[in-house]
């Protein structure tokens, strides 16, 4: 069968994140549902008007399967505007994931805007496999604090242990909390040298990963997720190449020596 | 391998029985010019040049349905397209390379079934050049005159007839049906289907001696990109042109029912690499076309160890930017 034939999958719940983003429960239809890492992504799609990239939001480790949509146009509307009982298309899961294994049990997980979609699955898997690792620390920041992800659920984050840290760009009157860089963060929060996880737009990766360098991170143990436009998932469709690379392929996780030896090499 | 000879006057009936079982597709004229097309009684066009859509079209459609989805009650079917059993007749040394490409390519793991599909239902009757035409360097790239490998059947036009090659069982079978058409073919023929293809060869290497798969990686290196981006008209023929592109886009036409086709895409536009944010990862016209020509100089090599280059000249005779496509060099 083709493979760019989808699965079918019902959607079982949605929730509200912010006033742009839904978090969508889905339930596979078809088969024994999917297995995957943290850090993979799906093709979603609505039936006539498309398909596209999406992170997997919820961990392996929990039952149901996560989205976590921001409107940005026609296909993301048409997934956001479903409701509970519809179904979507979904493929994959698509591209390597986090590479756990080789993260060892001290991890820093740094998410700048929706890139922290992505995270959320990591996040929730250390705090369900909590033995597995050391000390663990988040850290997320957004334009504002009607922009913030997943608020409900840093608690629960900190109650198993991790240490969090929020911070918004620009503060308001409701806003108690950090205002400030991403980075900023670094120095309020005790960091442990590990490995790292960081998505988000360019400018924060870089300034996360530079700041990281300079705390004696080695830019091998630095994963950072990359976006790039997407049609196939499948390595064929030429959109996502950077250099002979495939990011829905070999990526979306790349170590950041990786990363710039990629772009440098361009 | 079996070598026989057919005479001219036995290619057109040799057509109409294989058309009785398969749809062939063969280089027709139409409008003055010379197309690939199903052929159901047009007038050949094997002695034009290469048509300048190529043949790989069959194998990976500018437009074609991946499947066709059904809702009923909320739930959808989903229909495979089925393919045609086909004879592509004519493909030259250039495309049949570049059919080996996209083999390549779109069988590599994860392998896309539709592309598989219409290759395994598609037989490939080559035709060596004995002619090439002027912007042709397959001798440099390494893909012809002649084919080496790929081919059900390879014919060599020798101008009284065509000298016929078997490269497979199912071309070894079209030669044991059709004994009527074929006869054996002689040594004199065959010494002269090298000789014929020698000649061929070397009048390409005498129009661009310096030509090779290094000469270009080094006007890659060389070259002035921003100022070449700014010469290119944007058009993306080169690329809906070539036969080893093979990007797409992915859509859904219809609702409730429809059908999600992959249409040609091009890296040169763009809207293609541009992301959800509006940052695009190639930001200039100079960095698109660069990356089309690392893409088949470069980046192909060393991903399949094939040039993503046949040299057809396809991409020469369409663009009508004043740049030299060879030298990477503003034209005077
Ligand atoms: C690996 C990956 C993970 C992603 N995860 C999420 C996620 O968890 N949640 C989420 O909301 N979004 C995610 N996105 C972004 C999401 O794929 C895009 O927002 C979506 O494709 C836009 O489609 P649209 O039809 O809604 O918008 P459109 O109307 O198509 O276009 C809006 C803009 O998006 C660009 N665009 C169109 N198609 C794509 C594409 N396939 N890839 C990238 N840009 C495109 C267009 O050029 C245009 O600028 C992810 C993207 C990638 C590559
Ligand atoms: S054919 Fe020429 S002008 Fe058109 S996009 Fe290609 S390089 Fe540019
Ligand atoms: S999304 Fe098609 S090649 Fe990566």
């Amino acid at each position: 069968m083709s493979e760019y034939i989808p699965m079918q999958a019902e959607i079982e719940d949605i929730d509200r994140v912010t006033s742009d983003t839904y978090l969508i429960s889905l339930h596979i239809l078809e088969g024994k549902g999917l297995s995957y890492r943290p850090g993979q992504f799906i093709m979603v799609s609505v039936f006539g008007l498309g398909e596209c990239p999406i992170s997997i939001a919820s961990s392996p480790t929990r039952d149901t399967l996560q989205i976590c949509i921001r409107r940005a146009g026609r296909i993301t509307s048409g997934i956001m505007d479903s409701r509970i009982g519809d179904v979507l298309g979904v493929r994959g899961p698509c591209g390597n994931g986090f590479p756990l294994e080789r993260m060892g049990r001290d991890i820093l997980i740094a998410g700048g805007g929706s890139g922290f979609a992505t995270l959320r699955s990591l996040v929730n898997y250390i705090v369900d496999r909590r033995r597995s690792f050391g000390d663990v620390t988040v850290i997320y920041g957004a334009r504002t604090s009607q922009d913030l992800y997943f608020m409900q659920e840093y608690k629960g984050w900190q109650m198993a242990g991790l240490s969090v840290g929020i911070t918004v760009d620009v503060g308001d009157d409701s806003w108690t909390g950090n205002v400030g860089m991403v980075t900023s963060l670094l120095d309020r929060l005790e960091v442990s040298v590990g490995s790292a996880a960081i998505c988000g737009p360019p400018v924060m990766i870089n300034s996360v990963a530079n700041t990281l360098l300079t705390m004696g991170f080695s830019n091998s143990d630095i994963y950072i997720s990359l976006e790039r436009h997407m049609k196939c998932g499948l390595g064929k469709c030429g959109h996502c190449n950077i250099g002979p690379h495939h990011v829905c392929q070999d990526g979306p996780v790349f170590s950041y020596d990786r990363v710039r030896s990629l772009l440098e090499s361009l | 391998m079996m070598i026989a000879f057919l005479s001219n006057n036995e290619m057109v009936p040799l057509i109409e029985a294989l058309a009785k079982r398969l749809e062939v597709i063969a280089p027709v004229l139409s409008g003055g010019q010379p197309v690939f097309a199903t052929w159901n009684g047009q007038e050949l066009a094997l002695d034009a040049e290469n048509p300048l859509s190529s043949p790989l079209e069959f194998l990976l459609p500018s437009r074609e349905a991946l499947f066709r989805y059904v809702q009923l009650s909320g739930r959808y079917t989903f229909e495979e397209p089925s393919l045609p059993a086909r004879l592509i007749l004519g493909i030259r040394p250039c495309d049949l390379f570049a059919v080996e490409v996209l083999d390549r390519i779109m069988t590599e793991e994860p392998c896309d079934q539709a592309y598989l599909g219409r290759r395994r239902s598609t037989v490939l009757v080559a035709l060596n050049c004995t002619r090439p035409g002027s912007e042709c360097t397959c001798a440099q790239m390494g893909s012809g005159p002649g084919c080496v490998a790929g081919y059900d059947l390879a014919l060599t036009p020798l101008g009284d007839g065509y000298l016929v090659e078997s490269g497979s069982p199912a071309g070894v079978l079209i030669l044991r049906e059709h004994p009527q058409f074929f006869r054996e073919a002689s040594n004199e023929e065959i010494a002269r289907k090298e000789a014929l293809l020698a000649a061929s060869r070397e009048q390409m290497i005498m129009v661009r001696p310096d030509l090779s798969l290094q000469s270009m990686q080094e006007a890659i290196s060389a070259a002035d990109w921003e100022r070449l981006g700014d010469l290119c008209l944007r058009c993306g023929g080169c690329s809906f042109i070539c036969p080893t592109c093979h990007c797409f886009n992915v859509l859904d036409l219809g609702v409730p029912d429809g059908e999600r086709i992959r249409c040609a895409d091009s890296c040169i536009l763009s809207g293609f690499s541009r992301m959800t944010s509006g940052a695009n990862p190639r930001a200039t016209q100079g960095e698109r076309l660069a990356n089309w020509y690392r893409d088949k100089f470069v980046y192909m090599p060393e991903k399949i160890g094939l040039p993503g280059c046949v040299g057809c000249g396809r991409c020469h005779r369409v663009c009508l930017a004043r740049f030299d496509r060879r030298k990477l060099e503003a034209l005077p």
